[in-house]
């Protein structure tokens, strides 16, 4: 296998494409993410998210192009003794404790990290007693997340770790990540929450169709989309919202029509001509969330696609 | 194989084998159904008959750690890849092999577990007086029929859906209990049926450890040995033929 080793990078992929049938979930992703970065991967549902996580675990072989981890080939033993992961979906056996879980994978590794000290330091004390089938759906995640770090991985892939999680659970999670880059970890995560993201990342990388379609800082990804977000309830509908003036996106969530906009007094003299009777208007500027809902969307129907060998670069200097 | 690695198989030998210790709901039946079997047919069904009892000893042993291996493997693993915990396993730094091996300790055990009792029912009950050493011969030829079943167990929890395998696997098991002759013995069946049981691995180890017990009927054990590993070969290729599959979807 052909595959990129650069040292320097937890995460290198060139040309990466993965097909489950005629489904193409990567469609050429180039990315690099350097040691140290936490590092958020956003889109919707069937984006490649999970695809890219498992390529780079060595869960699936790739259909094309190179993924290496920490300048070995993905998957080797060599990249899973650094390597850390809490998967989606995955589920450990009912039948073990949380203790007896981690005592397992602490097994696997050379030096591994305290489980005493691990279950104080993820806050898991209370029901690491407790047979994993016993948990509740938070607790699970918890424990998965403990599990990801009895190898003290140099890369740490999270996906979707905070589902299901309350608050102070999310929160707990949250500082345990920070803690890790602050000694140097690099931190991969996928996230539905865009608030886990604009508070943990260090960059965003925005996947659509199996495509990174933007990659840069929270703010810079905000920064791109500009514009303004307007939303009112209309009998306009989406489609003939497309077609005003100066609107790059168009959505319908429950009843308002949502409008992204690089021109909002042009947009809204538009649509007031078309329906007058308009209401519940409100005209913002995008937060993190909606412009990456802008973004995918413009994505997902395929007419401003950015071509896979050149992501819009949204990050200062790459521009 | 270095000591990093031995402490993995330790451990997960031990995991295995708690899990084991905490569902006796499948674990018991799994161990008592042969030996009342054994009880009623080697048995209760044929008094007084010390060569009898003899007989289906070889072939129950055979049938008894079947069930273990086809369905711990089977149902067990078509689970835990259900599940996503054959995913958790695959990122730690531990070769696939490591997670096998594990495995196939814990079947021994069970299997183990599940002779005990019919070679007590055998010797205290049904009369059956093997010299020592046959004894032996005789355990070792049963522990070994764990690995083609594990491997052939293996085969359908990669290709098949958890609820599935368990119906493939009760299929699977009926098939190489009674059509192998581990029930009723095999020289018994019409012509064709005969030569469906040729098809059977269980049927070579049954024909091997016949041999053991049963030292006066010429049998030619070294030939169904032979047959054993070529079958035993031939559910390892398709083990991990069905494995890359799965791992590629």
């Amino acid at each position: 296998m052909v595959y990129t080793a650069n040292p320097e990078m937890a995460i290198s992929t060139r040309g990466l494409r993965k097909s489950y049938g005629a489904v193409e979930a990567l469609r050429g992703v180039n990315l690099d993410v350097p040691r140290g970065e936490i590092c958020a991967v956003l889109g919707r549902n069937g984006a490649g998210k999970t695809t890219l996580i498992s390529a780079a675990l060595g869960l699936t072989e790739p259909s094309a192009g190179s993924v290496s981890v920490l300048g070995r080939a993905a998957g080797s033993l060599a990249a899973r003794r650094s390597t850390g992961a809490m998967l989606q979906d995955a589920d450990l056996p009912d039948l073990l404790t949380a203790r007896e879980h981690l005592t397992f994978f602490a097994s696997c590794f050379a030096s591994p990290a305290d489980v005493d000290t691990l279950i104080q330091r993820t806050q898991i004390g209370d029901f690491s007693d407790k047979r994993y089938k016993a948990l509740s759906g938070g607790q699970k995640r918890r424990v998965q997340f403990a599990v990801a770090l009895v190898g003290k991985p140099d890369l740490l892939f999270l996906d979707e770790p905070t589902t299901g999680l309350d608050q102070d659970a999310r929160r707990a999670v949250w500082g345990r990540v920070r803690e890790l880059a602050d000694a140097g970890k690099t931190i991969v995560l996928t996230t539905h929450y865009l608030e886990e993201a604009d508070a943990l990342a260090d960059r965003i990388v925005v996947l659509a169709g199996g495509r990174v379609i933007a990659d840069g800082s929270a703010s810079a990804i905000r920064q791109h989309i500009g514009g303004a977000l307007i939303a009112c309830e209309t009998n306009v509908d989406e489609t003939a919202a497309r077609a005003l003036p100066a609107v790059r996106s168009a959505q319908t969530r429950g009843r308002l029509l949502t409008l992204l906009s690089d021109d909002a007094a042009s947009t809204l003299a538009a649509l007031l001509r078309d329906d007058p009777a308009l209401k519940e208007l409100s005209v913002s500027k995008p937060s993190l969330e909606e412009a990456v809902a802008a973004l995918t969307t413009e994505g997902s129907t395929g007419g401003e696609l950015a071509p896979s060998e050149n992501p819009r670069a949204v990050a200062g200097g790459q521009e | 194989m270095n000591r990093q690695m031995l402490s993995t198989i330790g451990a997960e030998t031990g995991a295995g084998l708690l899990q084991a210790v905490r569902s006796p709901e499948f674990v018991l039946p799994t161990l008592a159904l042969p030996v009342a079997f054994y009880l009623l047919f080697g048995i209760v069904l044929s008094p007084g008959s010390g060569e009898r009892a003899a007989y289906l000893l070889a072939t129950y042993g055979i049938f008894a750690v079947m069930g273990p291996a086809i369905f711990g493997f089977g149902a067990g693993v078509a689970n835990e890849r259900e599940r996503g915990w054959l995913n958790i396993r695959r990122v730690a730094p531990v070769p696939a092999w490591g997670f096998v091996l594990a495995r196939l300790l814990v079947t021994v055990v069970f299997g183990v577990l599940a002779l005990i009792p019919i070679y007590a029912v055998a010797g205290f009950v049904g009369d059956v007086a093997l010299p020592r050493q046959t004894w032996f011969l005789l355990a070792a030829t049963h522990l070994l029929a764990v690995v083609p079943f594990s491997l052939a167990g293996l085969t359908l929890g990669f290709l098949f859906s958890a609820s599935a395998a368990v119906a493939v696997a009760n299929l699977v098991f009926l098939f190489f209990a009674v059509l192998g002759g581990l029930w009723l013995p095999a020289a018994l069946f019409p012509e064709f049926l005969q030569a469906v049981a040729r098809a059977m691995p269980s049927y070579h180890l049954a024909e091997v450890s016949l041999s053991v017990v049963d030292s006066g009927q010429a049998r030619e054990p070294l030939t169904h040995l032979a047959i054993v590993a070529v079958m035993t070969a031939a559910f390892a290729a398709a083990a991990i033929a069905a494995w890359k599959r799965q791992e590629n979807r």
